[in-house]
């Protein structure tokens, strides 16, 4: 699981922090172990233009909230929704639409670990409330 | 050192967990099982199996018989009579047996007060907390004011002595063992509720001798099935208390106006016990005696000091509670800059070493860690390695050697 490319988005810094002018804020928290997460996006245009997060937690955490950001900057809701659909379906096994999910299909072993699933999930379940909140 | 032929007895011990040899260092979540007990329990299953108390045919008879020669077994364990000893799911449901039979009693009204202590684990802390919300008594919470969480005797600082003090004998986190004696000396007056999951396992204790009013433990945490566990009390106390839950065999006579109970234990012990679970307490006592209390102790002493020593030289690596001899079972630490699921996640993948992470359900605790942290960030959650009978000192020497591996991986020097 520990691979160059998690271990890699791990250590990222770009979308950690906080986003002064961010239009949605969320919070999510992983009940086993006490990490928290939270996330702020901005949109413009029905568009996510910028995001990031704050929040300590495992590498695996760290590197989904990273790819997260990465791979819904730039889409609108309705996209990042499909995304997130593909992801949830991906970490079940189930079929999922691999060239929706870009790098995040690099992650999908993550299937394997039923114990580490939280720990992805942590940053796409707190954008699937942040996407609620966004009319 | 117990003898080599004790791992003999637990199978798992032999799989191969990525390739290496499991090494089972979460045995303060829940222990391994003996051959010998799932054995006599699939025997018992097998060919004595049945409801218990109401018929009369062999096997009711034979089940009735197991369960109550269990009760004699475990109160002559504890130096208690047979009926103060009341079988539970677990130390969780015997705590929350007491905690709202005191309240339906009225024996815990608004103007007394609960002491409790930040190190419990939440099933002896969220109770008080939140019944106190609910039927407005006062709760009085101790800090520990000892290294990394170490509660020492003058922490228990109140004005007013406390209606009832509950308190762990054990940390599950940090591995200290609280001196109840000296708790009991403090305050002579007090109901005093002693949460034992962790240290029973540990050592025989007296209850007279030590002066407690009730003791909860699992059966789980002492090479026994899960969905047991025990409530001793003070016969005087279970007199006067309400019962939790209503039905079976703590029925005595049921009217539209009125019902009566049954008389001890059984007034507690409402429904279908957990017949196998209790069967299979016995079998994992009289295993635990065939090893002999002293020995066991003697034992996990060697390997927690051991574990401290080995640990606590590793540069970056933080140990949690008050590392003298009075740590027991239990080393929990964090790398620094390495969250305590990826150090569990990688001991399991590349050693095959099973210890547990996270905050360890004593959230309270993990803020008074914080306090006193010197990680750069602390990540509100430990990694707890926890020692039992089937554990060697070569295994403490791998793990040590794996931390060494992961700081590696991680970067961290």
């Amino acid at each position: 699981m520990y691979s160059e490319l998690i271990m890699d988005y791990s250590k990222l810094k770009k979308y950690k922090g906080k986003l002064k002018d961010a239009d949605v804020v969320e919070e999510g928290k992983n009940l086993s172990c006490g990490d928290e997460i939270t996330l702020y996006l901005k949109f413009e245009n029905g568009k996510i233009v910028d995001g990031k997060f704050e929040g300590i937690g495992c590498a695996i955490s760290q590197a989904s909230a990273n790819i997260m950001l990465e791979s819904v900057i730039g889409k609108d809701k309705d996209e990042a929704l499909d995304i997130l659909k593909n992801v949830y379906a991906m970490v079940k096994g189930e079929d999922f639409e691999k060239e929706k999910l870009g790098i995040v299909k690099e992650l999908e072993d993550i299937r394997n670990y039923p114990m580490r699933i939280k720990c992805f999930l942590l940053s796409w379940k707190t954008l699937e409330l942040a996407l609620k909140k966004q009319v | 050192m117990l003898s080599r032929s004790i791992r003999d007895d637990f199978p798992a011990l032999d799989r191969k967990i990525n390739g290496n040899k499991l090494i089972y260092f979460d045995s303060a979540a829940s222990t391994l099982k003996p051959k010998l007990v799932i054995e006599r329990l699939s025997n018992f299953y097998l060919n004595n199996y049945a409801n218990v108390h109401r018929a009369v045919h062999t096997l009711a008879s034979e089940s009735t018989q197991m369960l109550e020669y269990t009760r004699e077994k475990l109160a002559k364990f504890l130096n208690a009579r047979e009926e103060e000893i009341i079988f539970t799911s677990g130390t969780t449901m015997s705590i929350n047996l007491v905690v709202e039979s005191f309240v339906r009693s009225g024996m815990l009204s608004s103007s007394d007060s609960v002491l409790v202590t930040l190190v419990e684990h939440h099933a002896n802390f969220v109770p008080w907390i939140r019944l106190s919300k609910l039927h407005n008594f006062h709760v009085d919470v101790v800090a520990p004011t000892g290294r990394f969480g170490e509660l020492k005797i003058e922490d228990f600082n109140v004005k007013k002595e406390p209606k009832i003090i509950a308190v762990t004998f054990q940390s599950n986190v940090t591995g200290q063992v609280i001196d109840i004696e000296k708790i009991r000396e403090k305050f002579p007056n007090a109901i005093l509720l002693v949460d034992g999951a962790q240290y029973i396992p540990h050592k025989k204790i007296d209850v007279k001798k030590l002066g407690i009013d009730f003791l909860a433990f699992s059966a789980h945490k002492m090479l026994g099935p899960s969905g047991v566990g025990v409530l001793w009390g003070k016969k005087g106390f279970l007199e006067k208390m309400e019962p939790f839950l209503y039905g079976g065999e703590m029925i005595d006579k049921v009217g539209l106006d009125n019902v009566t109970f049954n008389v001890l234990p059984y007034k507690f012990e409402a429904g279908t016990p957990n017949i196998g679970g209790i069967a299979g307490l016995l079998f994992a006592l009289e295993y635990l005696e065939g090893v002999g209390f002293e020995n066991l102790e003697e034992h996990i002493k060697k390997l927690t000091q051991y574990a401290i020593e080995k640990l606590s030289k590793i540069k970056d690596v933080e140990l949690y509670g008050p590392l003298n001899e009075n740590q027991l079972g239990i080393v929990s630490f964090n790398i620094n800059g390495v969250h305590p699921h990826d150090v569990a996640h990688l001991l399991d993948e590349k050693f095959g070493i099973a210890v547990r992470s996270g905050h360890h359900c004593a959230q309270p605790l993990m803020k008074i860690l914080k306090t006193q942290s010197c990680l750069d960030v602390f990540p509100n959650s430990t990694c707890r390695a926890s020692f039992y009978a089937y554990n060697t000192l070569e295994e403490i020497d791998i793990l040590a050697m794996a931390i060494n591996k992961i700081k590696e991986w991680f970067d961290v020097f």
